[in-house]
């Protein structure tokens, strides 16, 4: 979806520090930002909001109600007797890790490539562009399903990083041809304007140019997308889940608890669904608000 | 510019408002009250062929009832056979030869003759292994099977073609009687008989199969007449029809749906469907509707799924005292009662018990579910080694997915082993390939009903072979008498030792039997569920608003 | 002009070529890692080597490049090129004709497409033109918070919902209303009907063009705003025309290019939301069909229908690119604001 608004790549950005103090001034932006800090938190130290283990599931004690404050169970159990909220709150660190992993690294990649398409033209242009346009053209779940079926045999261990390393890999082959397009457009702007070219007559190198010059005039349209592309990913993981291809269980995350929920929306137990499905939906709209503000606080134009 | 855009815009708003309204006119309404009397039911998307030699799931099989006749067919109650097309089954001395005569007269929809000839070239026709067919494997136990199977080289591949292309053992005596040679006795052949494999098909459908595949040329009740693969099958009743097993009412439609039953449960309740069974979730609200369970049918099923270990490696798993641990820390009870309600009972034995003759119940003494004796038996056993997990391999299907996470969980919480799911979409070319390590999800379904059936795959021949690497000479030998046995009541007899065989060795565990139940509309009457398909027996079903 | 079509459309087939060539390569190495999907025909059955070999031969698996982990198969795949040179696509696993999957697939995930299109143009164009004409107000904050909010819930959740909990009692609501014998009972039954396929395929693809219609209210708003903000918005009213005129012929105007661009992009990523409403509706369509595909290791299906889409999607691209190329007045004239 970030592909879309290439219309306001043209943005000459404003200091970070000044984005900053605009920011500071907006209530939704510090409601987000609030909503945010909490599940860090929860991703960070889990054991400070619940003392049950997610593991520890009774099946005889299945889809029990939500007990709330006192009870053994304040959120309910699921389908399998696992304490909900025990498993919402172990199930923040593989959603938020993997999001946090995939755009890092897709930003990453897409910067480095774009920047080297925009500066160097010719051949290099030509490789990356066709590639962009090869994974613009693959469908992501084709793709995903292919992959994901490929490594299925390997072994991976269990720790939270190993249970999220294959959607991880696939989300990161889909995500990064944005970043590499904003980039390139904006060096293309940069790359001829005075201060450049200055600094090029003045004998500096290409990548001096590169990272002190042409790349913090990009800076501020990455920036302005990365929440929402953090919120795209996380929601992407609960559609990966859904279809079997995301997380494994035993592992948790919030896609697989809303799968897991979802068939019993109806059959009397619609706790286990809202309680994730509350979450994730937070979760995202604070990003995106925080995208937005962030947008209008880098782009002096729409800031008037 | 401005005129192109708008342009653009409206008239693909226009098309499709256009394309809506027009399509949605209420006078293309099918279903008006002097149409033909359908029953409307559901298949799943995955069938690929109506081909009676090359069908072997729950859909093609269903279908595949009505729309052929069988030497035999099976008592609903009593799972026995009972001679339909065949005037009469008579096995010679020791089970070895089989005369097989037909009843005089009957003929395919298109006119052909329904003889000896018509079951022998569909026999030649599966069991010659380079048609490459489904149901090839069950014709193994004729006479000549083994010359008609492709040679294979060191990789796999086919170096030669089988070198005849009919079995030795196929005899037709005259055009009603056929007689049958076996490899070796084998005293349950006639209740093999009715099975979808075994079924005769017209010379013309041999002449195209694949044209026969999508329209097929049956002798049953009903003629297939439209088939849009993937999404709907029509098949209506067939007016000459000779026999006495056929419906009042005229017609049957499936709608194919993409992730089979429960999916159609929305559409039963909105009255499109005649026959279904609701999701997990809904099972208690239609249990508890007085209306609804008014309308409703159940029996056991008869498929199992199971456990087995990869007896192949090295492994706690060895040891038999391990395998009964972990069978007894897990809670079939309480996992069925929360995630199968209505649709899976616990299982404690390898045989269906009830189900097909030689069945019964409670023959695995480490079934029941008893955490102490559980701790007790993984100590004998030498314990779980520290830090290790447990590999638990499945296929990808959702709900097998969630048993198994509560299998998981259960022996996770009795035995304190940790685990981990191998979701493995190539589930059935790894377990050949004995690629897992650990524990792994089998299941089961009959072909016919004889407990050989749950037995005799048990049989790899050699240590180490089989999906599980188990091998047992003692049960072997047992599985080879039993064949041999004079009568079929003897023979069931000594199955049921062999699978007492398998009680004691405990290479694999039962876990959960199927169990079929299905709601049906206010319309139908009479609806019998196939002991051994669970499917609705869609012949003795009855219209009674026409 | 012409010269640069026929480079997009050079460039287009060199993509098509990598994505196949790519699709290829994964689906081999698959069936090279995961064992021939000869052996899933068996189910539980044990079956012989021979039993194999003579499927693998009947399923066109038994070159032996698909036992011989890294060998990119690249006979199978000139093989197969040259095929769809002859305009055969040839068939899935089981013998059927990919033509004739397709023929039956993808209409219906055409109809689909179509009703999320124009549910996406619709909301887009109406919700993001109210937001951005009222900057600021309570409207404009609602419309954002919505769209933030549709973004967010995932779309099988809102399909599940509608199917289990909604669809049921509508149905016969309308039965009751309207008669059996009306369409409004078709629009809400639970599943696709293939005899009814626009009026069962209405609910679903508005719903699943709810969905999508987020980034497309924001994308509006945000050109729109931009519009307002250009100089030749501001030439327009010093001007003197009407307001209205200036909304409609200078702003909204303006920002149906991005709009048309978008659409097109996002063809592949609708894909996505095809194979969850199919899956779910119980539509027969190319998301569905291309799901199972892959799931069955089925190369020949996977390349077919691939093969079709990126065609499909490429030369809208091309299109698209082109339309861009006709409709904003600053590349055709090669001038920038």
């Amino acid at each position: 979806m970030e592909r879309m608004t290439d219309m306001d790549r043209t943005l000459t950005p404003r200091p970070l520090a000044g984005a900053w103090r605009a920011l500071r001034r907006r209530p939704d932006a510090v409601i987000a930002a609030v909503v945010l800090v909490l599940f860090t938190t929860m991703a960070l130290a889990p054991r400070l909001f619940t003392r049950t283990s997610p593991r520890s599931c009774d099946i005889r004690e299945a889809r029990v109600d939500p007990q709330w404050a006192g009870g053994a169970h304040p959120l309910g159990t699921d389908s399998l007797g696992c304490d909900v909220l025990a498993t919402l709150v172990h199930g923040v660190r593989p959603s938020l890790l993997l999001a946090v992993v995939v755009v890092g690294v897709a930003l990453v990649v897409g910067v480095t490539l774009g920047l080297l398409a925009g500066y160097y033209l010719g051949w290099v242009d030509y490789l990356v562009s066709r590639t962009v346009e090869v994974f613009l053209v693959i469908p992501l779940l084709l793709a995903a399903l292919l992959i994901l079926s490929l490594f299925q045999g390997v072994d991976l261990g269990g720790g939270t990083f190993d249970v999220i390393l294959l959607p991880a890999i696939v989300l990161i082959l889909f995500s990064w041809m944005p970043y590499a397009r904003y980039v390139r457009a904006s060096v293309l702007e940069t790359k001829n304007l005075d201060y450049v070219t200055a600094a090029r007559s003045l004998g500096a190198s290409d990548l001096r140019i590169m990272v002190r010059h042409v790349l913090p005039n990009a800076v501020g349209p990455v920036t302005a997308i990365l929440p929402t592309s953090v919120a795209g990913i996380i929601s992407w993981e609960a559609v990966l889940s859904f279809l079997g291809i995301g997380v494994r269980p035993p592992a948790t995350s919030w896609g697989i608890q809303i799968e897991q929920g979802s068939e019993w929306v109806t059959g009397g137990a619609p706790h286990i669904l809202l309680a994730p499905l509350v979450c994730l939906v937070a979760t995202v709209l604070a990003l995106v608000v925080l995208g937005d503000a962030l947008r209008d606080a880098l782009d002096p134009r729409l800031a008037r | 510019m401005a005129q192109i855009t708008s342009r653009i815009t409206a008239t693909a708003g226009v098309a499709a408002v256009a394309l809506t309204l027009a399509a949605c006119s209420p006078s293309d309404v099918e279903g008006a009250t002097d149409g033909p009397v359908t029953v409307e039911t559901w298949i799943s998307q995955d069938m690929e062929t109506l081909f009676p030699g090359d069908a072997g799931s729950y859909d093609n099989i269903s279908v595949l009832d009505v729309v052929y006749d069988g030497l035999v067919r099976y008592d609903p109650e009593t799972t026995e056979p009972y001679n339909y097309v065949a005037e009469s089954i008579e096995p010679g001395a020791e089970n070895l030869v089989w005369t097989i005569t037909i009843k005089p007269g009957l003929t395919f929809q298109n006119g052909e003759p329904v003889d000896a000839e018509a079951f022998a070239r569909a026999w030649n026709y599966t069991a010659d292994g380079d048609n490459g067919l489904y149901s090839n494997y069950f014709f193994s136990i004729i006479e000549g099977y083994d010359d008609m199977q492709p040679e294979t080289g060191d990789d796999g591949e086919i170096v030669a073609p089988g070198a005849v292309d009919e079995l030795a053992g196929l005899e037709v005596v005259d055009d009603l009687t056929l007689r049958v040679t076996l490899n070796k006795p084998f005293a349950g052949f006639a209740t093999v008989l009715g099975y979808t494999g075994f079924f005769p098909v017209a010379q013309e459908c041999l002449d195209d199969v694949e044209a026969c595949a999508t329209e097929p040329i049956g002798n049953g009740p009903f003629q297939v007449t439209e088939w849009t693969q993937s999404q709907e099958l029509t098949a209506e009743k067939w007016a000459d029809y000779p026999l006495d097993e056929t419906p009042d009412y005229d017609a049957i439609h499936w709608t194919e749906y993409a992730t089979g039953e429960t999916s159609s449960w929305a559409d039963f309740q909105a009255g499109q469907l005649d026959l279904s069974f609701p999701p997990t979730a809904e099972v208690e609200a239609a249990r508890n509707d007085p209306e609804l369970s008014q309308r409703y049918v159940e029996r056991p099923g008869s498929a199992l799924t199971y456990l087995g270990f990869s007896l192949y490696d090295d492994g706690p798993w060895q040891n038999v005292e391990f395998r009964k641990a972990i069978s007894m820390a897990i809670d079939r009870e309480g996992i069925i009662s929360s995630l199968g309600s209505g649709s899976a009972t616990p299982a404690d034995s390898w045989v269906v018990p009830g189900g097909v003759p030689g069945g019964e119940a409670g023959t695995c003494e480490w079934c029941t579910y008893d955490p102490d004796a559980a701790e007790e038996a993984l100590r004998r056993a030498g314990g779980w080694p520290e830090g290790e997990k447990l590999q638990i391999s499945l296929g990808d299907d959702a709900a097998e997915v969630e048993y198994f996470t509560a299998i998981g969980n259960s022996i996770e919480t009795v035995l304190g082993i940790p685990y981990e799911l191998n979701i493995d979409p190539d589930y059935f070319s790894t377990r050949a390939a004995q690629g897992y390590d650990g524990m792994f999800r089998n299941n089961w379904f009959p072909d016919y009903p004889l407990n050989e059936n749950y037995l005799s795959f048990y049989a790899s021949g050699e240590p180490g072979a089989g999906h599980f690497g188990w091998y047992s000479k003692a049960f072997e030998d047992k599985l080879d008498e039993a064949a041999q046995a004079p009568t079929l009541d003897e023979s069931i007899d000594l199955y049921q030792e062999a699978e007492g065989i398998l009680a004691e060795e405990f290479p694999t565990i039962p876990f959960r039997w199927s169990f079929s139940a299905t709601y049906y509309s206010e319309r139908l009457d009479n609806v019998v569920l196939n002991p051994f398909s669970g499917a609705p027996m869609l012949r003795a079903v009855e219209v009674t608003d026409a | 002009m012409t010269r640069y079509i026929a480079r997009r459309l050079l460039q287009g087939a060199g993509t098509l070529l990598l994505v196949m060539f790519v699709l290829h390569l994964l689906t081999t190495v698959a069936i090279q890692l995961n064992g021939n999907p000869a052996q899933a025909f068996f189910g539980d059955k044990v079956a012989t080597p021979a039993q194999v070999a003579a499927v693998e031969e009947r399923f066109g698996l038994d070159d032996p490049c698909f036992d011989q982990p890294g060998n990119p198969c690249l006979g199978p795949f000139a093989e197969r090129l040259g095929q769809y040179a002859r305009g055969d696509l040839g068939t899935n696993l089981r013998g059927r004709e990919v033509a004739d999957i397709v023929g039956a697939a993808a209409p219906n995930t055409l109809r689909l497409f179509c009703v999320v299109v124009v549910t996406w143009l619709a909301l887009g164009m109406v919700l993001g033109s109210v937001a951005a004409r009222w900057r600021g107000s309570a409207g404009d904050h609602g419309i954002r918070l919505t769209s933030v909010l549709i973004d967010a819930f995932p779309v099988f959740v809102l399909l599940i919902v509608y199917r289990y909990v909604v669809a049921v009692p509508l149905n016969r609501w309308s039965k009751e209303t309207f008669g059996e014998d009306s369409w409004p009972p078709y629009w809400f039954r639970p599943s696709f009907d293939p005899a009814h396929p626009w009026a069962t395929v209405l609910v679903p693809g508005i719903l699943l063009g709810l969905a999508g219609s987020a980034a497309f209210i924001r994308l509006v708003r945000a050109s729109q705003l931009e519009s307002y903000a250009g100089e030749h918005v501001r030439t327009a009213r010093s001007k003197g025309l009407s307001e209205p005129r200036v909304v409609v012929h200078h702003v909204v105007r303006n920002s149906s290019v991005p709009v048309v661009t978008a659409v097109g992009l996002t063809f592949a990523e609708a894909l996505g939301g095809a194979v969850i409403t199919e899956g779910l509706m119980n539509i027969y369509g190319m998301g569905g069909v291309l799901w199972e595909a892959v799931r069955n290791d089925d190369v020949g299906l996977v390349l077919g229908i691939v093969t079709l889409l990126t065609t499909v999607t490429v030369l809208v691209m091309i299109a698209v690119d082109i339309a861009y190329a006709l409709l904003d007045p600053r590349i055709r004239l090669g001038t920038d604001d």
